[in-house]
């Protein structure tokens, strides 16, 4: 058994260790090479090694392999269950059945038309609740004041289903493209603002120290060290305001649109034109993975400063 | 920087009271001190004598309940950039590689961009860490962190350096290091020195004087000039003098205890 220990404890690695190397600061070039110390300690326990632990090669391909065998399964048991057992076609389509009916949508230039739609009231509607819930999460943020104004009631609005509101919103905006991304932004808007604000609160006070110690004013406090410092809060509170801002697509497509994929299911759920209504449903879904998947990008991009380990 | 550019210190019958839990607690009690410009001068005491207070006053992060202090012949009435700080946890913007750090204190005043970026670079070569501009604080040893936040202190070109325990987090060999650096860099610099630590080694080997003092409430007990010829090498530890110097404290501190 070999054992080898990185120390910077002079005692501790005589007392240790068979043989020492010394290495140099920052490029750990070595010194000195080979110190025979020479008050080997007979070793302790063997250590078996971890049945998990195995080359980072390996490591990266089971991490696509295991959920790539799940994925397949799935297809395979959905064809089969259309095919074998629910074999009433109002209620189930085989999976080959829901693809062949996808073509067809997009041949048609009906599905592009779908997604466009929804894709315009997500990202209009998440790019409003993103202006504004950062802007207002810094006021509550910094401002006692503004806190106590409205903290519980921003709590409390968080805490509603706000796609209740939708019916209301479609009379007042009407049935096109504007009522919808009202009802994305109410539900977006939230984790935004909230998250925000804690970040911003959460800032470590020394760092606000060394700025007051450097004779920053307060706008410079805020803006280059409260602000850089509730980034990742407020990346993870648009991650979390684009999921629900999907939610908030469909419902408020099903309360009356003229396009959409939520218009799609809906409709097609009325025609009990079942393949159509799982392509809504699979376009969701991937609409969703990939926004999810962006935004992860983005905040890997924007928090390289950050410990790998925390980025995981 | 040359040592015309460094300032005095005066503290005057300075008191310190604070509040906790409803019971007014004296942390400073009539301090009185005079320091000379370009001088190291090192406190060195038990935890709760008050020194980091004291350093917060001259650093104007803290008002003195009675008394006054002078950086410069002027009285502290808040943070100033005639002084620099450098905190015991490096305390570095996370999102700010080492360039970008060290520049902090200009970017804050406006300096102009060309002008900055030199400074900092300047101060970036005279702590070692050429060839790490674009690390970020999480890439860098502990060392190399206080290394950052000396050069940040110093790029603002401060008349006085305010250093509260900032070897105290780091291993005993990279201490060492720092210690030699500090010695190195201080004399290049030419500012006043003003360094707070509870290690009597420590405070020996960098002091031109160590005043010590005791705790609850901070007083100051008696200030020792150290009369080590610099430059002072590792070995100088392992000398007589040194040796003296660092019982006469022993006793002093222990008494107070």
């Amino acid at each position: 058994m070999i054992y080898f220990a990185g120390t910077v404890a002079v005692k501790d690695s005589i007392f240790a260790g068979a043989r020492c190397y010394i290495a140099a600061r920052y490029q750990g070039r070595l010194l000195e090479q080979d110190q025979p110390v020479g008050l080997m300690t007979p070793p302790v326990a063997a250590i078996a090694p971890d049945e998990e632990s195995v080359a980072p090669d390996k490591a990266r391909w089971r991490s696509v392999r295991r959920p790539l065998t799940t994925l397949i399964a799935i297809l395979v048991g959905w064809e089969l269950l259309g095919r074998y057992v629910l074999t009433n076609h109002l209620f189930f389509a085989p999976l080959s059945e829901v693809a062949v009916a996808g073509v067809e949508l997009w041949r048609s230039g009906e599905l592009q038309i779908h997604i466009w739609v929804s894709f315009s009231e997500l990202l209009e509607g998440v790019a409003a609740a993103i202006v504004f819930g950062i802007a207002v999460g810094i006021g509550i943020g910094i401002s006692q004041r503004a806190r106590e104004y409205s903290e519980i009631y921003i709590t409390a609005l968080y805490a509603t289903p706000l796609v209740a509101v939708t019916p209301l919103l479609i009379l007042w905006l009407g049935i096109g493209i504007v009522s919808k991304a009202a009802v994305v932004f109410l539900t977006a808007v939230f984790p935004i603002l909230i998250n925000t604000a804690s970040g911003v609160r959460a800032t470590d006070t020394q760092l606000i120290e060394v700025a007051q110690s450097f004779c920053a004013t307060r706008a410079q406090i805020i803006a280059k060290v409260m602000l850089p410092a509730a980034v990742p809060f407020m990346l993870t509170g648009i991650r979390l305001g684009i999921g629900r801002g999907i939610v908030g697509v469909v419902v408020g497509e099903l309360f009356g649109a003229r396009a959409g994929l939520g218009y799609l299911i809906f409709t097609s759920g009325q025609t009990f034109d079942v393949p159509a209504l799982f392509v809504g449903i699979l376009t969701l879904a991937a609409m969703g993975v990939g926004l999810t998947f962006a935004a992860q990008l983005v905040e890997r991009r924007a928090l390289r400063w950050r410990r790998a380990v925390d980025m995981d | 920087m040359a040592p015309e550019h460094a300032a005095s210190v005066e503290v005057e019958h300075l008191d310190m009271e604070f509040v906790a839990r409803g019971r007014r607690q004296k942390v400073l009690a009539d301090i009185d001190l005079q320091i000379a410009p370009g001088e190291f001068f090192v406190i060195v005491g038990p935890s709760g004598c008050g020194k980091t207070t004291l350093l917060r006053i001259l650093q104007g992060l803290a008002r003195p309940t009675a008394g006054r202090a002078l950086v410069g012949g002027r009285e502290v009435l808040g943070p100033g950039t005639d002084r620099g700080f450098v905190f015991q946890n490096d305390a570095l913007y996370p999102w700010r590689n080492v360039t970008r750090n060290v520049g902090f204190g200009l970017e804050l005043q406006g300096t102009d961009k060309r002008e900055a970026a030199a400074r900092a670079q300047a101060m970036i070569d005279l702590v070692g860490l050429r060839g790490f501009e674009t690390y970020y604080p999480h890439e860098l040893s502990g060392g190399m962190r206080q290394r950052v936040n000396l050069a940040r202190a110093l790029a603002i070109e401060p008349a006085i350096l305010l250093m509260d325990e900032p070897f105290a987090a780091l291993d005993a060999l990279t201490r060492e290091t720092m210690q030699q650096e500090l010695l190195r860099i201080a004399a290049a610099a030419g500012t006043t020195v003003v360094f707070i630590t509870h290690q009597i080694d420590e405070a020996i080997l960098l002091g031109d004087r160590v005043a010590v003092f005791s705790p609850r409430p901070g007083r100051l007990k008696e200030i020792l000039p150290i009369e080590l010829k610099r430059p002072r090498e590792a070995g100088v530890k392992q000398s007589a003098a040194f040796q003296a110097y660092v019982s006469r404290i022993a006793h002093l501190i222990g008494h107070s205890a």
